[in-house]
């Protein structure tokens, strides 16, 4: 097992750039996922830790070894691909040994090693099938053993459940927690779900534009987004942001003044952006005194979740997504009074947290 | 394991390798009968002593090509055993040793002289071969005397299926003997005669009458055929026609011309053995001079049935008597390589006039021109000064255009990065590059030179502006390029639309999940890419005889009364069976093609467009068409380019008939390097043509489609 | 979307009449082949009237005139030739349909174009300077020279359709492979090629096609009986003075026979093949 350093990596086409300046050190045994909207680079990124890319600048090191340079077959990391990649021509068992025949590894060991993870898979049934003959959960296992066999520095796992219905994808994403936990191995995972990058990260990367817009735990991300950019891709349902102000007042938005809502700066002047999670927000009827807030709107829809509801409310100009227990009193068209408990407040020029 | 495989493979090629440890090597275009006597002759020999001998039969197609490129390099026979009508210009070449002092036993003085060119004595006679009227005792009492008997008698033996006379009217050597007969002729006092004459048109004109009493442009072996089953009383052809008729045969003189009251004098070719020039000489005369002499000469006559020239070896049988007889007038076959050309418009002035395409006199008229044009002296050699000084400004160009291209740092860069990829194509590259892009720019460097009797001229670009502008014929002529191009073209667009719909159709049901033995029905279909198609394309030639093709027969049957239809008297129906038979072997690569693509398209789409009311034309049309294309088109651009060069085809089921009328671009190139002389700068410029049109179609299409096709 | 009844007899009685239409002229070989006599068959009918096997004991025991069998000998010699050819066609040509289909090296796109030219050059007019050329390498008149044309021959159209093929194959098992550190021969060798196997099979087949059915270029290049290849032998059954229609009918089916096995055996590669249909993971 070894960390992974990144430093100043790019990458470009020409003009076009894919990664800038991205230095990150992933430390021996930590799971890092990478997330972002496709065509962030964060496939990019996780293919050049691999060396299936070349990087047109900077340095990747793993463990203590400069491995920019090296061939991939030569860096001793795995890769779980999104397709799987199975040799089509190659049972479960010639699949899982693969790896080991190309190191020369003697019959025996290998034989040893193939019983093992197929063991820790529950592969055992399935070794002398061909992966046309396995169902997609069960092509994810072997896609996964093939790489644990090799016990390699490093895993590289390129949305390994996005070919996964939802079910099973939750199943294995606590698979693959366990498994961490069991190997404790350095993992680096790129997905673009941001569940399975909360649930499964000890730290979470967000790539936007090929730019790092913020590394820290699940936790820190959450809370602290960095700018408006992680802060809406992080939670579900997805912050709202609106245009406010702060003056010596504390914060309003549209005209109507909210006061020193917890999470605005004391030294916070001028225009802001206000991101408000649905989750943070309290609605009331409009009467009532529960927050005592002058902001009110009608509702324009809702949606329920089971547990909870969302209610899509217009004040004014905006719109804004409240999330309420379920059962809801609210229906289309009741006017609510919205009582924001936490806000994020952002430069609205860069974006930046303030 | 590669490694292990190209071993073995190393191993059996050598093993295979054939090695001849023979004293003398011969080369022969014998068949049959004679080459059993041959064989037997040559273990004579070996019994006697005389040293090992290996017989290679060459096949008679590629025979002067094969001895004309192997000699001179020291790779041919120690004996070659040909007929003498390419002495002249083999003798010239310098392929043959002269043998002047080489003692034989007597031959007959004709065929002794057969032998000689430019005064000196080249090889030694074995055996001619000349034409006699051939009969069936059981319907000719007494052969008849004259042609206006023959005529007579032929028509009345004729009826019900039966001919009175069948004989290869179409080709100039059996129309020789009546040429002569009427006081013309093609070659006389060394040099060519005029064809134009009025003794050429009698002659042409009786060949016309007596062809009509036969079938329609038989082949030899139809003719074999009616003379076994009784349906031809008389024949006119040589003593090759005799071996395994299982029926008796009688022989006698060609008929007396009534017109002129001359007798019909055939040509007498002699098939000769001559000794080649190389280190093998001395065991190669003692085996020719065997050959000569009269025990070979006995065997040869009784297992070979030949009729010898050696003297003192009689005749002892009655058709090799009236060969004897016929020799005694016929008339020895020229040498001179001039010669050679008067045969092609001869030819075409025969069919003309048995077609009734043209009077006898215009034929005649035609073939003088043409004869004309063939002989005409080579153009005035050009000066290559401008054309050097072109090639060196281009190369410099090229030269410099790749050297600016280098000194990017980048470029170069990229080349380094890549290096090891380049040996993956490497050998691929390399073996195209010297086997196959070499000949191919040796072969346009030759046309820019003349090939005239064996001597090389540089012209330049002289070729092209005569092909190109079609200086030599009117566009309108078959001969000229443009009408060649024409007919490719359609030749090639008729083509490939019939096997791309009838591919498609097949395909459209053969896809569908409830047609029955889906499977075998898919196997039956490629049977005709399955089977070599020089076997195929014989058969169909075969099949469009005029009165015993099965095509006829099943004209016949539909339209319920005898087609008897010449299929290659005019341009259509010739061209209509070239393109049925090349259909024939194209469809199937289209079918799989298309199958192949229709997978690859998901059922939904057309099941959608079902569901939205569209019916199953409409679906084909606006779904399934425009999914298809693109797979299609590769094929179709290929399946074309393959179609614009399919020589096999055209030369062997129409032969270019009627007139050279059905011949494309390929095939015209071939006839003019093999057969017309050898004019092998003139046949390459046409290969060239060929490519560049074929060029410029493909970036045409490549352009009109955005992407690389071809 | 099964349609009427009528349909179904229609479509079905169209398949019947092609498949008899495609059959006929072959059926033709096989009655000349099985009837006695030289001649070709007269009618409408290719039935054989009496049956004999005189063509294919004359044809199959052909020997020289030192007695050994030359019919197997020219029988072996094709076989080897064809094999050889496909092998050799096989090896020059997936190396290089490969890294055109997977690299981008300077020369690429002109190097692809140039392969696909060489399918428009004329072939007739090449045997000429082909036969001085192997002279030159001094492979006249030996089988591996010939061996050497037909696998260039067949080359331009193998890469067109491998590289058709390869590029259906997905990169990431390459870089799979890669990555369980394989290098670029162990990957093309134990991933690509076992995936190719249609592929390689139709090109596989094309160049032995090619290389047993040729016989102007094996008649110029070969100077020695035992060393002469099926055609050439079976072109001299219909050579000028008569031809022999019951030895050639009965020696093309000998010759069909190998090709006509090998194609039904590869048949259901050839669609998939020639097509480039998908590897399915």
């Amino acid at each position: 097992m070894a960390g992974i350093q990144l430093r100043s990596v790019e990458k470009r086409y020409g003009d076009t750039w894919v990664l800038r300046g991205i230095d990150v050190s992933i430390a021996d045994g930590e799971y890092v996922v990478l997330v972002g909207p496709s065509g962030c680079g964060k496939s990019t990124l996780l293919r050049s830790i691999a060396g299936l890319n070349d990087i047109t600048g900077g340095a990747i090191h793993i463990g203590a070894r400069d491995v920019t340079r090296v061939s991939p077959r030569d860096r001793n990391v795995a890769m779980v691909f999104q397709s799987y990649a199975l040799y089509p021509h190659m049972t479960v068992r010639e699949n899982l040994a693969f790896p080991l025949k190309i190191r020369k590894d003697p019959p025996a060991a290998i034989q040893a090693a193939v019983a093992e993870v197929a063991g820790m898979l529950e592969l055992g049934a399935l070794l002398d099938r061909l992966p046309g003959q396995l169902s997609g959960g069960q092509r994810q296992r072997v896609a996964m053993g093939r790489a644990i066999v090799r016990r390699p520095d490093v895993f590289l796992f390129d949305e390994p459940l996005s070919n996964l219905d939802a079910a099973l994808r939750h199943h294995m994403r606590v698979e693959l927690k366990r498994l961490h936990r069991r190997l404790g191995a350095t993992v680096v995972h790129v997905t673009h779900d941001q569940v399975e990058a909360l649930t499964l990260a000890d730290r979470i990367l967000v790539l936007h534009q090929g730019v790092v817009q913020q590394v820290g735990p699940p936790r820190e991300l959450f809370d602290a987004p960095a700018n408006t950019f992680v802060a809406t891709f992080l939670g579900s349902p997805a912050m709202n942001l609106l245009p406010g102000r702060v003056d010596d007042a504390g914060l309003s938005v549209g005209g109507v003044a909210l006061g020193w809502v917890d999470g605005v700066g004391k030294a916070v002047r001028g225009d802001v952006t206000v991101g408000l999670r649905p989750t943070d927000v309290v609605a009331a009827a409009p009467s009532s005194a529960a927050g005592a807030s002058p902001w009110v709107g009608a509702v324009d829809v809702t949606e329920s979740l089971g547990a909870e509801a969302l209610l899509h409310v217009e004040i004014g100009p905006h719109k804004l997504v409240v999330q309420v227990p379920e059962p809801s009193p609210w229906r289309a068209g009741a006017q609510v009074q919205v009582v924001p408990r936490r806000v994020h407040v952002f430069d609205p020029g860069s974006g930046r947290r303030l | 394991m590669i490694v292990r495989w190209l071993v073995i493979l190393a191993a059996v090629l050598a093993l295979a390798r054939g090695a001849s440890a023979a004293d003398v090597v011969v080369w022969h275009a014998w068949m049959g009968a004679e080459e059993a006597g041959l064989v037997a002759a040559a273990q004579r020999f070996e019994a006697g002593g005389g040293g090992r001998v290996s017989l290679v039969a060459v096949p008679f197609g590629v025979f002067d090509a094969k001895i004309e490129t192997a000699i001179p390099r020291g790779n041919g026979p120690d004996v070659v055993i040909a007929g003498h009508g390419g002495l002249g210009k083999w003798a010239r070449m310098g392929l043959f040793e002269p043998v002047d002092d080489l003692v034989i036993a007597p031959q007959m003085p004709v065929a002794e002289e057969a032998m000689r060119w430019e005064g000196a004595r080249y090889g030694v006679p074995l055996a001619y071969k000349t034409l006699v009227l051939l009969y069936d005792p059981a319907q000719v009492a007494a052969p008849p005397k004259t042609t206006d008997e023959l005529v007579a008698l032929a028509r009345s033996l004729a009826g019900d299926g039966r001919y009175g006379l069948a004989y290869e009217a179409g080709a100039a050597f059996y129309h020789a003997p009546f040429m002569h007969g009427f006081g013309a002729a093609m070659w006389q006092d060394g040099a060519l005669s005029r064809l134009d004459t009025p003794a050429h048109a009698g002659a042409l004109g009786l060949s016309a009458r007596l062809a009509a009493l036969g079938p329609t442009r038989p082949s030899s072996e139809r003719i074999g055929q009616l003379y076994r089953e009784g349906k031809a009383a008389m024949v006119i052809s040589g003593p090759w026609f005799v071996a395994d008729l299982g029926r008796p045969i009688a022989a006698a003189p060609l008929p007396i011309v009534s017109e002129t009251g001359q007798p019909a004098r055939p040509y007498l070719t002699v098939d000769g053995a001559y000794v080649t020039r190389g280190p093998n000489t001395d065991a190669a005369r003692a085996f020719v001079s065997f050959l000569a002499g009269e025990a070979s000469a006995i065997v040869r006559r009784d297992v070979g049935g030949q009729a010898v020239t050696t003297l003192g070896v009689s005749a002892d049988d009655p058709v090799r008597t009236a060969l004897a007889a016929q020799a005694a007038v016929a008339v020895p076959m020229p040498s001179d390589p001039k010669a050679l050309m008067a045969w092609e418009p001869l030819n075409k002035a025969l069919r003309q006039t048995q077609r009734g395409a043209a009077s006898p006199e215009g034929a005649a008229a035609e073939a003088q021109a043409w004869l004309e044009l063939l002989t005409r002296p080579p153009p005035e050699p050009a000066s290559p000064t401008p054309y050097l000084m072109l090639v060196g400004v281009l190369g410099l160009l090229a030269v410099g255009r790749v050297a600016q291209r280098l000194s990017s740092v980048e470029l170069r860069g990229q080349i380094a990065a890549h290096r090891a990829d380049y040996l993956w194509v490497a050998p691929a590259a390399l073996a195209v590059l010297v086997l196959v892009v070499a000949p191919f720019l040796v072969g346009a460097t030759v046309s820019l030179f003349a090939h005239y009797e064996g001597s090389w001229t540089f012209v330049g670009l002289r070729h092209f502006a005569d092909i190109v502008l079609s200086r030599d014929w009117p566009i309108t002529s078959p001969m000229s390029f443009p009408f060649t191009l024409a007919v490719t073209v359609l030749w090639t667009i008729t083509n490939v639309f019939l096997h791309v719909t009838i591919g498609v159709a097949l395909a459209l049901v053969l896809r569908e999940p409830w047609v029955r033995l889906r499977a075998v029905w898919r196997v039956l279909l490629i049977v005709p890419w399955a089977v070599p198609s020089y076997i195929t394309a014989l058969i169909w030639r075969t099949m469009f005889d005029a009165q015993y093709g099965a095509i006829n027969a099943v004209l016949s049957l539909v339209l319920g009364h005898p087609v008897e239809l010449d299929w290659f008297a005019r341009f259509s129906t010739a061209f209509a069976a070239n393109l049925v038979t090349n259909t024939w072997l194209g469809f199937p690569f289209m079918m799989v093609i298309a199958l192949g693509a229709m997978q690859s398209i998901p059922r939904e789409l057309e099941e959608a467009a079902l569901i939205d009311g569209a019916g199953y034309f409409t679906r084909l049309r606006h779904v399934l068409w425009p999914l298809l294309r693109p797979a299609m088109l590769p094929a179709v651009v290929l399946g074309s380019v393959w179609t614009f060069n399919m020589f096999n085809v055209i030369y062997l089921v129409s032969g270019g008939e009627p007139d050279g009328a059905t011949e494309i671009l390929i095939s015209e190139a071939w006839r003019w390097a093999f057969s017309r002389g050898n004019r092998y700068g003139y046949a390459a410029a046409y290969a060239v043509v060929i490519f560049g049109v074929l060029f410029v179609y493909s970036r045409f299409t490549n352009r009109l489609l955005g992407k690389r096709v071809l | 979307m099964r349609p009427n009844p009528v349909v179904v007899a229609l479509a079905h009685v169209g398949l019947v009449i092609v498949s008899l239409v495609t059959l006929y002229p072959v059926l033709w070989v096989v009655k000349m082949a099985f009837s006695p006599g030289q001649g070709f068959s007269v009618g409408l009918w290719p039935i054989p009237s009496s049956v004999t096997l005189e063509h294919f004991a004359a044809v199959l025991g052909t020997t020289a005139s030192d007695g050994t069998w030359l019919f197997g000998r020219q029988l072996l010699n094709s076989l080897v030739v064809s094999g050889a050819t496909s092998l050799l066609g096989l090896v020059l040509a997936t190396t290089a349909a490969y890294a055109l289909s997977r690299w981008d090296f300077p020369g690429k796109e002109p190097g692809l174009g140039a392969f696909l030219v060489t399918q428009m050059f004329p072939g007739v007019v090449m045997s000429v300077p082909l036969y001085l050329l192997l002279d030159l390498l001094g492979m006249l008149d030996q089988l591996a020279g010939l061996v050497l044309v037909y696998a260039t021959t067949a080359v331009p159209f193998s890469v067109f359709t491998l590289k058709g093929y390869f590029d259906t194959i997905p990169r990431d098992l390459e870089e799979a492979a890669m990555l369980d550190g394989a290098g670029r021969v162990r990957t093309f060798v134990t991933i690509i090629l076992p995936l190719a196997r249609p592929a390689l099979a139709v090109t596989g087949l094309f160049s032995f096609m090619t290389a047993w059915n040729e016989f102007v270029l094996a008649a110029t290049l070969l100077g020695d009986p035992r060393s002469f290849t099926l055609p050439i032998v079976l072109q001299r059954y219909v050579d000028d003075y008569g031809a022999a229609w019951g030895s050639f009918a009965a020696g093309a089916i000998v010759v069909s026979i190998p090709v006509v096995a090998l194609f039904f055996a590869l048949q259901r590669h050839f669609i998939e093949g020639l097509t480039a249909g998908g590897v399915k993971g």
